[in-house]
């Protein structure tokens, strides 16, 4: 304790001094109480010899022992401490005093030896309880792990006793609503099977089986069933086919008698067998013109000419454009010159298979009245995908006795223009074209020679139709050949009986007589004082080129294709120039004249009105010249009708011009009145009732 | 009243409905309707009293309203220079028409047939009345030629076939007057003095003039073909035409004899005007020139005193009519026809600005 605390521990001195002196020294007192008491019970044990020793440590305290111990040890330390005051002092009785106290501290070593042999004792039997709790444990250890295992393996098992599946769970059972209704009781067993689900679903895969087991019973017969028809099917089909060369000898067995009868049946057959071999859109020609040559027109025949074995031997002959690579063109150009050669030969055969035409030709021939026949060859262009028509026309003995000095039965212009535009010399499929410029070629117009006129009409007839535009769908269909079929030959007809009759007009009108026909000799007053003095084919360049047309509208109605006239008529010193343009067209388009007049100077449409009148008189009055019959011979009929004009416009000419002395020109006629109207018209039209011209 | 539509509109219509038509003609009218085309001569020609529409009808009866507000505007095409309505009136040529308040009136091979206006501009024309001739011939009716109306006292005067001109009251459609005396057939008439007094030529070669309010004879005639400034004996003696002055001083008249200006009071001619090889057909006073038009293509301006103006190109080759439009301010036109089926148009006169297409 510091001094600095003395004042507070001397007031707690003051209240506590009596209390703690006497435990402080008390104890020692307590413990040589206590160590007697010991030592006596000691003392009395040690003749039961070691073990019980052993004993006696299980009986003691192993704390009051420690107590004991650090006292004895106490008392030892007081002992020494006395020890050593004594014999640092100078007493006389100190040899006994130390004496004494060695005994008591001998005493006391006594007590801490025995305390020493407890303490071992202690010790060890520590040690040994320590040893079996730790075996104990683990055996329990043990005991745990083994435990621990045997859950798991058991769980794994539950693990794959949940996992298993049933083969039943794949089959589709129909519901349960239709089994019960279906099945019967024997397998349902309703009044069980409806409370458990596990019974009812064996009930359901029992139903289940017995009606799979069914329908494979069903299965078999049915195939049985099957192995028995086409049993039969082949020995009916080897019956038909053995029935083929039979009907083949019988046929042939008959045709001595077709050919008695003149039926022949056989050869008409034989085209159709041929025609089967034709291509699709001749084919179609064939057919449209063969069935409307049945139901309307009996003049016309049809025939199939040409190699059949060609395409026979073609297998199915399907025409397929080469595609050429472009680069091989390119290559040629630059190969030697050898190599140029051998590839130029190979862009000649190029040539040759583009143009190449169908080994088989539909013929057809059309006769016409007079004894002329008209023989139209239509060939299929397989490269190409067109029709081309070769025309001839073979005249009549008739026909052949006059001069033909015009191309107009020529067979390159016969049927140019059946329709507006239709030249025959430009190819209606658009593609062609760009197949003709691949291989360096010219336009289908310079290879006509060889292909024929792939007119537009022909390919209507074959039931193609190509579109300005859309040139791909070259489809042939039928209902395009039979829409065009009855119009087509009727054109073909009009067109060739118009061309003949025309003919005929050009040969009179050579010799300066105009041909008109019986039908329309009442249109004309018995007595025509001009004449017609010429008659010329001109070219299309004269015809632009004549004076009197210069100015004229007509100049632009002239195309290359049209035939161009002049003729001269005169009276007295009267001369007229009518220059004719033919359409090829004709007489649907009827031909237009245009008229100049020598008489005292020039005249023409554009410096004299009357001339102006004439012409109209002719060129937009032409239907009062075209009767029924007469039709083709309107060119005819409009030249006489100018002689006529000719004759009143000569001779009203005297009129109001003073008329001194006899004119040149004698009035033959009856006029009514020489002029009449704003325009001071001419009296051209005749009336051929009362035989008297008037005005229109 | 009249219907005016708006003349665009019309014309859209009218070429849509034509573009049908066309497309639905066969080959054979097609043909036929290019010839007529190419042989059409226009006679005749007026305008409507509001000044915006041209009517012009031909040598095959059509009557055709054309839109001359529509082909003058800025967006003109050829599909406004096309007829907005056409009509076929007669079988026969149309050559005569006149415009009255009211009514259209045409005269030509037949009855002189009056269309009401309104009728016509609702493209629904039809024949509101019509005067037929007296007397026919034994070979087929009498043509009328010529027409003059007098709006003071709703009087038409009518000149034709038969050497006579008529007087037609049309308040009560009857016939007024007959003037007769001339030898042949009467080519034109002509009306002055407050529609008091009336020139006619024709045929015979003399110029008549009459008291309009009478039907005495002829108060004067003039024959040109007797008057050596003018006679032209090639071309025969037919006076084609004849007008008188605004003033009443001047009558001008020509046909086979050279067009010339006569002095009305003394009778005597006093200038010639000099165009070879042309025979007046029409001839009209405007402003202070006379314009005429014969068989050449081309029509003269002359000054009053016989000097030529100008010598304008058109394109028929022989005019038959020449129309100023004098209704109208804005419209102020010439327009030209004759044998073609085109009318040229001139706004300045001098100059063919385009041609209507009689289609």
């Amino acid at each position: 304790m510091s001094s600095t605390t003395i004042p507070l521990k001397k007031k707690r001195r003051l209240g506590s001094k009596p209390e703690v002196e006497p435990s402080q020294i008390s104890p020692p007192k307590d413990t040589k109480k206590l160590k007697r008491a010991q030592d006596s019970t000691s003392h009395s044990q040690e003749s039961t010899g070691a073990y019980s020793e052993e004993l006696e440590v299980l009986k003691r305290d192993g704390q009051q022992d420690l107590e004991l111990h650090r006292s004895e040890c106490a008392n030892l330390r007081q002992i020494m401490q006395d020890i050593q005051s004594a014999k640092m002092s100078d007493a006389d009785d100190k040899d006994e005093y130390v004496a004494n106290k060695r005994m008591q501290a001998s005493l006391h070593f006594v007590t801490l030896k025995k305390l020493n042999r407890l303490s071992h004792f202690r010790c060890k039997a520590a040690r040994e309880t320590t040893m079996a709790g730790k075996q104990r444990v683990d055996s329990l250890h043990l005991q745990l792990q083994n435990l621990l295992y045997e859950v798991m393996h058991l769980q794994k098992e539950i693990k794959k006793c949940r996992e298993f599946k049933s083969k039943d769970e794949d089959i589709e059972l129909v519901d349960v609503d239709t089994f019960y209704r279906e099945a019967p009781s024997e397998i349902a067993t309703p009044h069980s099977t409806k409370k458990d689900p596990h019974k009812q679903r064996l009930a359901r895969l029992d139903w289940e089986l017995e009606q799979r087991k069914r329908l494979a019973e069903k299965l078999k017969d049915c195939q049985s069933n099957t192995d028995i028809l086409a049993r039969e099917i082949n020995t009916k089909e080897e019956y038909l086919d053995s029935l083929q060369p039979q009907l083949a000898t019988i046929l042939q067995a008959t045709i001595p008698v077709q050919e008695y009868l003149s039926m022949p049946i056989h050869e008409i057959r034989a085209q159709h067998q041929t025609a089967k071999l034709l291509p699709r859109p001749l084919y179609i020609l064939y057919v449209q013109a063969s069935a409307y040559q049945e139901a309307r027109d009996s003049s016309m025949s049809l025939k199939i000419e040409g190699d059949k074995d060609a395409v026979i031997s073609a297998g199915s002959a399907s025409p397929v454009i080469e595609e050429e690579s472009d680069s091989d063109n390119e290559e040629s150009l630059t190969q030697s010159k050898r190599r140029r050669k051998t590839v130029g030969n190979k862009l000649e055969e190029k040539r040759q298979k583009l143009l190449a035409k169908h080994p088989l030709q539909v013929i057809m021939t059309l006769k016409f009245r007079d004894g002329s026949v008209l023989t139209l060859t239509f060939s299929y262009l397989t490269s190409l995908h067109i029709v081309s028509v070769g025309v001839d026309l073979k005249l009549s003995s008739a026909a052949k006795t006059t001069t033909v000095t015009s191309d107009l039965l020529s067979p390159d212009r016969l049927l140019s223009c059946l329709h507006p535009g239709d030249t025959g010399l430009v190819s209606p499929n658009a593609s062609n074209a760009y197949q003709f410029s691949k291989l360096g070629m010219d336009s289908m117009s310079s290879y006509i020679g060889k292909t024929g006129h792939p007119y537009r009409w022909a390919q209507w007839l074959a039931g193609l139709d190509f579109l300005p535009e859309d040139s791909e769908a070259t489809k042939a269909t039928t209902a395009i050949s039979t829409s065009h079929m009855e119009s087509t030959l009727k054109a073909l007809r009009s067109r060739t009986r118009a061309r003949l009759a025309l003919t005929k007009q050009l040969t009179s009108l050579e010799r300066n007589t105009v041909p008109v026909p019986a039908q329309s000799v009442g249109l004309f007053p018995a007595k025509i004082a001009a004449r017609l003095t010429s008659w010329a084919t001109i070219t299309k360049e004269d015809f632009q080129a004549l004076l009197f047309m210069q100015r004229s509208p007509a100049l632009e109605l002239a195309e290359d294709y049209q035939h161009f006239y002049l003729a001269t008529c005169s009276r007295g010193s009267a001369i007229l120039k009518a220059a004719v343009l033919l359409s090829v067209d004709y007489p649907r388009c009827p031909p237009h004249i245009v008229i100049g007049v020598t008489l005292t100077g020039e005249h023409n449409h554009s410096n004299d009105n009357d001339i102006r009148d004439l012409e109209s008189e002719l060129n937009l009055h032409y239907d009062e010249l075209v009767t029924e019959k007469s039709h083709d011979y309107l060119l005819s009929n409009q030249l006489q009708r100018l002689l006529m004009c000719f004759d009143v416009y000569v001779e009203t000419r005297g009129e109001g011009e003073g008329a001194e002395g006899p004119t040149e020109f004698a009035r033959e006629k009856m006029f009514i009145r020489l002029t009449r109207g704003r325009g001071r018209s001419k009296p051209y039209k005749y009336n051929a009732q009362y035989r008297y011209f008037t005005q229109r | 009243m009249l219907h005016v539509c708006d003349p665009l509109q019309e014309s859209c219509c009218f070429s849509l409905w034509f573009q049908f038509f066309e497309m639905a003609l066969s080959l054979e009218e097609e043909i036929r309707r290019q010839r007529q085309q190419m042989h059409m001569t226009v006679y005749a020609q007026c305008i409507s009293p509001n000044g915006k529409y041209l009517v012009a009808g031909n040598n095959y009866g059509t009557i055709a309203v054309f839109s001359i507000t529509a082909s003058l505007s800025a967006e003109a095409n050829k599909e406004t220079w096309k007829p907005l309505v056409s009509f076929k009136a007669y079988d026969g040529a149309i050559y005569a028409l006149v415009s009255t308040e009211k009514f259209l009136i045409s005269a030509g091979c037949g009855d002189i047939k009056g269309w009401a206006w309104t009728d016509v501009f609702q493209k629904n024309p039809k024949v509101s009345w019509s005067l037929s001739l007296p007397a026919s011939s034994n070979f087929g009716a009498f043509e009328t030629n010529a027409l003059a109306y007098s709006t003071k006292d709703n009087v038409l005067y009518s000149g034709g076939g038969d050497c006579k001109v008529y007087a037609w009251d049309l308040e009560s459609g009857t016939k007024k007057e007959t003037l007769s005396g001339h030898t042949d057939y009467v080519h034109c008439v002509s009306l002055y003095n407050q529609s008091q007094q009336l020139a006619s030529s024709a045929e015979d070669g003399s110029v008549r003039i009459w008291d309009a309010r009478t039907s005495g004879e002829a108060v004067h005639i003039i024959e040109p073909h007797k008057h050596e400034e003018c006679a032209r004996p090639q071309h025969g003696k037919w006076v084609g035409c004849v007008s008188v002055d605004a003033g009443e001083e001047w009558l001008v008249c020509g046909g086979g004899p050279s067009l010339s200006l006569w002095h009305l009071r003394s009778l005597t001619p006093t200038v010639t005007f000099d165009a070879p090889n042309c025979c007046p057909q029409v001839v009209t006073f405007h402003e202070d020139s006379i314009i005429s038009g014969g068989s050449t293509p081309f029509v003269y301006h002359w000054n009053i005193n016989g000097d030529p103006k100008t010598k304008v190109p058109c394109t028929a080759t022989r005019v038959f009519s020449l129309a100023v439009n004098t209704e109208s301010e804005s419209n102020k036109v010439l327009c030209v026809s004759g044998n073609s089926s085109l009318i040229d148009v001139y706004t300045n006169f001098g100059y063919r600005a385009f041609s209507l297409d009689f289609c």
